[in-house]
């Protein structure tokens, strides 16, 4: 099975309901899944936006996942820290990586390599979902945490497990 | 370009304000950072305002987010620098499309809540914008035409983004807001989540 269909698997059984995303190759797979699911998805023109939009979706009561890339991800600090951390306005991110293993393009290495030393600096909380992992539990349970304690939980995707770019 | 009246013929900004609320007196309010919250809890102080206190660009994203979770309307006071900061996410709300989210976009041309300095909303028409993005919309300079604009959008099939110019400046004084964070959130989501 696909590491999107585990990925899937874990935000249904956290009762995740709503998608925000700007995809890539990498994490288009899980959207498409959740349209299939027939989760909301709401695409979004930068990733900022989207910390916005699973904050105000929570507040109404929902439960939502961010997903994109690492590059986006960088975008959403100011959001992550004047808006998520102070608030305790949760969500789960499921972040493709880029910037470390098999990476081509030194665009993607400064924010990529580090983002979890970057998201550590703010106090996100953050893990990484590899190869052999237990995706759909580590889903589950990055979810429920974040909800449980109303903080956001990010999980970074390797490429080991995604295959990259 | 669009219009930029002068300060004589632009709105009281919590009059405005106060206008929204009494047109939709069940609506949640989420009022961008600084000026927009300040004038809205100076015109009406109540549980269903979400004043953010950070988080430029991020306000219409997050009146978005709340109007695809709730069936009550939603409507944001935005400023017109936070939109500029994030004009892409009308084209988000656009796509999303929720017919219960009204977008008035609190439109000083300044940065009031640093300090009064011009923005390039002067520039910008922000009804065509957001009728490029395919979003109903309308721009009106006083009390009265915000208040037959905003009724309006009540009974729109989607989104509406109302261009109000308003003079700049902050009210002379408002309920104070809880930069804590401790209290806010939960009398907010409490009047939706049980």
């Amino acid at each position: 099975m696909a590491w999107t269909d585990d990925a899937m698997d874990g935000l249904r059984a956290a009762e995740v309901d709503l998608v925000a995303h700007l995809p890539d190759s990498v994490v288009g797979p899980l959207v498409e899944l959740a349209v299939d699911s027939e989760m909301e998805t709401v695409l979004v023109a930068r990733e900022e936006e989207a910390v916005g939009v699973l904050s105000g979706a929570w507040l109404g009561g929902r439960r939502g996942a961010l997903v994109c890339q690492t590059s986006g991800l960088a975008t959403t600090f100011n959001a992550l820290g004047s808006l998520s951390k102070p608030w305790g306005l949760p969500f789960v991110g499921i972040v493709d990586r880029r910037g470390g293993l098999g990476e081509f393009n030194l665009a993607q290495v400064p924010a990529g390599y580090n983002m979890d030393d970057l998201l550590e600096a703010i106090g996100i909380r953050n893990g990484t979902l590899r190869d052999g992992d237990d995706v759909a539990a580590r889903v589950a349970m990055a979810a429920d945490t974040a909800f449980d304690t109303q903080e956001p939980y990010v999980l970074l995707a390797e490429p080991t497990l995604t295959g990259g770019k | 370009m669009g219009a930029t009246p002068p300060p004589s013929e632009r709105a009281d900004q919590t009059a405005c304000s106060a206008a929204v609320v009494e047109e939709t007196p069940d609506a949640a309010v989420v009022a961008n950072l600084g000026g927009a919250a300040y004038h809205l809890a100076a015109a009406a102080e109540r549980p269903r305002n979400f004043y953010l206190t950070g988080a430029m660009g991020c306000t219409t994203p997050l009146g978005l987010g709340l109007a695809l979770a709730v069936e009550e309307p939603v409507t944001v006071l935005e400023g017109d620098g936070s939109l500029l900061m994030s004009l892409g996410c009308l084209s988000t709300v656009a796509d999303a499309a929720p017919a219960n989210l009204t977008v008035v976009v609190m439109n000083n041309a300044t940065y009031g809540t640093t300090g009064g300095q011009t923005s390039n909303a002067v520039l910008v028409d922000f009804a065509a914008v957001a009728a490029d993005c395919g979003l109903a919309s309308a721009t009106v300079s006083t009390v009265e035409g915000l208040r037959a604009a905003y009724s309006e959008a009540q009974d729109e099939d989607g989104p509406v983004v109302i261009d109000c110019k308003v003079k700049s400046g902050m009210p002379a004084e408002h309920p104070p807001i809880d930069y804590a964070h401790a209290y806010a959130k939960h009398r907010f989501r409490s009047e939706f989540v049980e």
